[in-house]
């Protein structure tokens, strides 16, 4: 500006003006909420390991899901080419890719029912037994309960392309959608960790 | 210099019977307009819960007085720390922000308008349920009626087994949805602020009170979840039997102390930077200066909220924590004295040499500065461990923080109502009548407050309904009650003008204080999309620039 | 959400698209909370609540989808001014571009400081002996007072013992006056020439009140002791003679100009084209 200053009064002539998508800056804005509220749970859980008065406790009971960690991981890859090949304007191959995703999260949401059915019925380990029941289906279900907002948020996506309505018009905005998703199955690694490894 | 600028069609219409505009508000997407349903919604509970402190003092204004049951008194000093921080300051502030952030910088709304009304309307719905609990508290058990937890509703004294009934459930509900409206509002200014700026408008060109309020969103975005987080365990604990502060199953009894105050505490901070920001754009204004030290005034905010996230254990000081525990937290305490002090002395330098005005506005700022000032004093003396210890809940305790929240934010909420009502509605509010209003509130608040301060020091704990005679207390709340009833006056008086100048105020014209911000360079009240023609801009002060082009900003920033 | 094609057109746009009112989000917000409701009265609350929170969700993306509906708002343009409203304000006569000026033009050096401290400082220590002459009949007494403030085991001596001479007290004494009175009076140096008028009066009689009362209310609670042995009338004359003193030799040292308004390559003396400051024309 210093250069522009010197001899005129006129204003110096604005560059280009480029400034980020506000859906991916809101997008960017929950994610980081939602963070924030996740890290609470995970605090409690690693706070709470290990002071459980009374049985079962995390080695008796859990085995860890690595079919569904497979499952849900992967569907991230398969989001992100699905969200490529919608740019490309390629509907047939992000429709695929698209069911392909809802497939891996229904089976992780299937694979985390079985898994509380065998506790709840086989074990009789409730949320109410002790404190790693407390903790454990708190932290794990509020994980589900995204994985479940995703999976809707999917489905409708799904069942407009079936309906024809979706081109890469709104590429940008599946791929805001995929942000979440990736949300999803970044705060699953770290619930895995937390709840498999470091709680086991 | 004239500039072509449109004018909406606001005032053209023939007026609507009133239930279509009533309608018309309900349906509205418009920031201005969802801002003002904030600032107003904020207002109606002011008033009702600053009646209720009213009541409470009025039982407290003599020894064994009986104007009030000790049950009723808990539930009064409950919703009344409740409303007044999530019904009346939050959205206060966030309606500002709402009303005045799309203005600042050039942008027609906000970046999601029906999500900020979908956030409106959930705090709403959210502040109706809390008071709803005064009908429907009684719940299954017939126990209780509105909360009587305290506004910080400690576990495990919320738990099931201590507090029947629904009550405590009206409370965690409720504030979880105000909460959730919050966390809305804050994507909301985050994405303006970031993907809607003008042309020309850097990060570094924004006005101090934008950049304000990107701080204070981040801020609700971080420290907001932890107090959700808890509810929501709460909740599980109450309704499913889950263990989270459940002592009997080996739960910790000061984990929600913990998760409480790491959201309580940068909670204060959520509602002292909007005012900060308030006080950066009115100073100038009536100084006839730019801010001193724009750089330092946004980094020492930035530093605030960055400190004010780690120091959330001084809260804690009397539950025993490690000594190291202590020692740091009293440290950090320290710490954010130092970009407030900062921000204090950058206010003075703005002033200094300045032409003032002694306008309402800038003497409600001027009695902000001086009163944040003890505030914070006393909060330093707070945050020395040993100090806390022996004053810990006794009535020092709520004279420092009413120093902050009344003297220091209300104070600053008046001023920026007096500054920005000729923008909203067209007209000035009366000056005589502001005048009144400041003195008399001055003037009651001091009495109410700083005798409040030797209450504690004398050893008055908070939160008892009545104490005996003999005591050396009864003085001091005598005078503290008739200060009240003086500031309640001071209220009214202003609730008259409000009234009034709407009626038949005087106009304002588009820019009656001769500012430098954007928002003046549009008509008076803007039309729905804020400017026909976008905006760009060169320097931080625009309308400057616009009215010395011999002399513009840009040549100096 | 807002009008695209409004940018295009240099002039102002007849119409301007904003984002069309809708009920959607507030139906939603109300099914959201009518289902938090039904867990505090029944569950066909919160039923209601969750039919309401679907219908609005529906609602809600018929908003936005296939695209947000926009309402054409008309444009009616009048001349908005915008000029100064208020009568000009007198220019600083130094002033050297326009309107601006960093202020302090002129400051006092900080020997100025420094020299006003020391003459304070003897102006004090003059006063402070012709009391303990007066009132003791000694010149160690008020010495001795004033090495109390570091030395507790001399707030508990007898008036005897403090009238006699201490070789220690002195030292400590001599050495408080003579950092305490050079800091301040640094402290004047940089103050007195913000003060808007009458700087002898601000720095000899408002500032020495000024401490002299911070002192008299909270002595009585840091040390008692000293407190009784304190004859306030002295205490303040004292610290007036000090205030006079170090204002009048710093106010009547010469001043000089202020640079801040310069670059900060040009302050450190760096001669190079192009360093000029981007207000000069």
């Amino acid at each position: 500006m210093a250069s522009a200053a010197l001899s005129t009064i006129a204003p110096p002539v604005a560059e280009k003006w480029e400034l980020p998508a506000r859906g991916r800056v809101g997008i960017a804005a929950l994610i980081l909420t939602e963070t924030a509220f996740f890290s609470i749970f995970v605090i409690a859980y690693i706070f709470y390991i290990g002071k459980s008065l009374t049985p079962p406790y995390p080695r008796d009971v859990l085995t860890p899901p690595v079919v569904n960690t497979i499952c849900l991981l992967s569907s991230s890859l398969t989001v992100m080419f699905a969200v490529r090949a919608l740019r490309k304007g390629n509907t047939f191959v992000f429709a695929v890719y698209w069911l392909t995703t809802i497939a891996l999260g229904l089976e992780f949401l299937i694979g985390t029912a079985v898994e509380w059915h065998r506790l709840i019925y086989h074990d009789h380990f409730t949320i109410s037994t002790n404190l790693f029941g407390t903790t454990f289906y708190s932290l794990v279900g509020l994980h589900a309960l995204h994985v479940t907002a995703g999976l809707l948020m999917l489905i409708i996506v799904m069942l407009l392309t079936v309906g024809g309505h979706v081109n890469s018009r709104y590429a940008e905005h599946t791929e805001i959608l995929s942000w979440y998703w990736h949300f999803v199955d970044a705060v699953w690694v770290v619930v895995f960790t937390t709840v498999y490894v470091i709680g086991r | 210099m004239a500039t072509e600028i449109a004018l909406g069609e606001l005032q053209s219409t023939a007026p609507l019977p009133m239930l279509g505009r009533l309608h018309e508000w309900v349906i509205t997407v418009d920031h201005k307009r969802l801002g003002l349903m904030y600032i107003g919604g904020g207002l109606l509970f002011f008033v009702i819960a600053g009646l209720q402190a009213l009541t409470m003092r009025l039982q407290l204004a003599v020894p064994d007085n009986h104007v009030v049951s000790p049950q009723v008194f808990n539930r009064l000093m409950t919703m009344h720390g409740t409303a007044m921080v999530f019904l009346v300051g939050m959205p206060i502030l966030t309606g500002f922000f709402n009303y005045l952030v799309p203005l600042m910088i050039g942008a027609r709304d906000l970046a999601f308008p029906r999500l900020n009304s979908f956030g409106f309307w959930l705090w709403f719905f959210g502040a109706l349920l809390l008071y709803f609990s005064y009908i429907g508290g009684d719940g299954l058990y017939g126990a209780g009626s509105a909360p009587d937890v305290g506004w910080f509703a400690y576990a495990p004294l919320t738990e099931r087994a201590f507090s029947r009934g629904n009550s405590t459930d009206y409370w965690i509900l409720s504030i979880l949805l105000t909460s959730v409206g919050s966390t809305a509002t804050a994507i909301n200014i985050i994405a303006t602020t970031f993907s809607l700026r003008c042309r020309g408008m850097t990060l570094g060109k924004m006005p101090v009170l934008v950049w304000l309020a990107v701080v204070v969103a981040f801020m609700m975005l971080l420290a907001l979840p932890p107090l959700s987080a808890a509810q929501v365990m709460l909740l599980l604990d109450r309704y499913l039997g889950a263990h989270f502060f459940d002592t009997q199953a080996g739960g910790s009894a000061i984990l929600w102390q913990h998760f409480f105050w790491i959201f309580g505490h940068p909670e204060v901070y959520i509602l002292v930077i909007p005012v900060f920001a308030f006080a950066s754009e009115i100073i100038p204004v009536f100084s006839r200066k730019v801010i001193f030290g724009y750089q330092v005034m946004v980094a020492a905010s930035c530093a605030i909220a960055f400190i004010s996230m780690g120091v959330w254990a001084h809260h804690m000081f009397a539950v025993g924590l490690t000594p190291a525990g202590n020692a740091f937290f009293a440290t950090s305490t320290m710490l954010v004295a130092v970009p407030t002090g900062i921000k204090i002395f950058n206010w003075i330098g703005t002033m200094w040499g300045g032409k003032l005005r002694f306008r309402v506005p800038m003497l409600f700022s001027l009695g902000f500065l001086f009163q944040f000032l003890v505030a914070g004093l006393t909060g330093i003396m707070l945050g020395v461990a040993p100090f806390d210890w022996q004053l810990t809940d006794t009535y020092f305790v709520v004279a420092h923080f009413h120093y902050v929240l009344v003297g220091a934010i209300v104070f600053m909420i008046f001023a920026a109502i007096y500054y920005w009502f000729p923008k909203a509605t067209g007209r000035m509010l009366n000056e005589r009548l502001g005048q009144w209003h400041f003195w008399l509130f001055l003037v009651g608040f001091h009495l109410t407050f700083d005798p409040l301060h030797f209450a504690g020091l004398h050893g008055m704990p908070r939160r008892i309904y009545t104490y005996q005679p003999g005591r050396g207390l009864e003085g001091i709340n005598l005078i503290a009650s008739i200060g009240a009833l003086v500031q309640a006056l001071a209220v009214l008086i202003f609730v008259v003008n409000v009234g009034y100048s709407l009626a038949g105020g005087e106009e304002a014209g588009p820019d009656p204080w001769d500012a430098w911000t954007l928002e003046w360079s549009t008509t008076s009240p803007p039309p729905e999309y804020n400017y026909a023609k976008e905006p760009e801009v060169h320097s931080r002060r625009p309308l400057w620039d616009l009215k010395h082009p011999e002399d513009p900003d840009w040549l100096y920033e | 959400m807002s009008g695209e094609g409004s940018s295009q057109d240099p002039g102002a746009p007849r119409h301007i698209e904003v984002p069309a009112p809708t009920p959607w989000p507030m139906i939603t917000a109300l099914g959201i909370t009518l289902l938090f409701a039904g867990l505090l009265t029944s569950a066909a609350v919160s039923v209601v609540g969750f039919a309401l929170i679907i219908a609005g969700g529906a609602g809600w993306f018929g908003e936005v989808f296939p695209q947000p509906r926009v309402e054409r708002a008309e444009v009616q343009t009048e001349a908005v001014e915008i000029a100064p409203t208020r009568l000009p304000v007198a220019q600083l006569a130094s002033a050297e571009q326009g309107n601006r000026a960093v202020l302090p033009l002129e400051i006092y050096p900080y020997w100025a400081g420094v020299k006003g401290g020391i003459a304070g400082g003897f102006a004090m220590a003059a006063l402070a002996v012709a009391e303990g002459l007066l009132v003791h009949h000694s010149p160690w007494y008020t010495i001795n007072i004033l090495a109390g403030t570091a030395m507790p085991g001399l707030a508990h001596a007898s008036t005897a013992a403090l009238c006699a001479f201490n070789a220690q007290a002195f030292v400590v004494a001599l050495m408080i006056h003579a950092v305490v009175s050079v800091l301040v009076g640094l402290l004047y140096g940089v103050l007195l020439p913000i003060v808007p008028r009458n700087p002898i009066f601000f720095g000899g009689l408002v500032a020495p009140l000024l401490w002299s009362g911070l002192l008299f209310a909270t002595l009585k609670v840091i040390n008692p002791l000293l407190d009784a042995r304190i004859e306030w009338g002295w205490f303040i004359s004292c610290q007036i003679g000090f205030g006079v003193t170090a204002g009048l030799v710093v106010s009547r040292s010469e001043r000089i100009h202020t640079f801040q308004h310069l670059p900060f390559a040009m302050r450190m003396g760096i001669e190079a084209p192009g360093i000029r400051p981007t207000g000069e024309r």
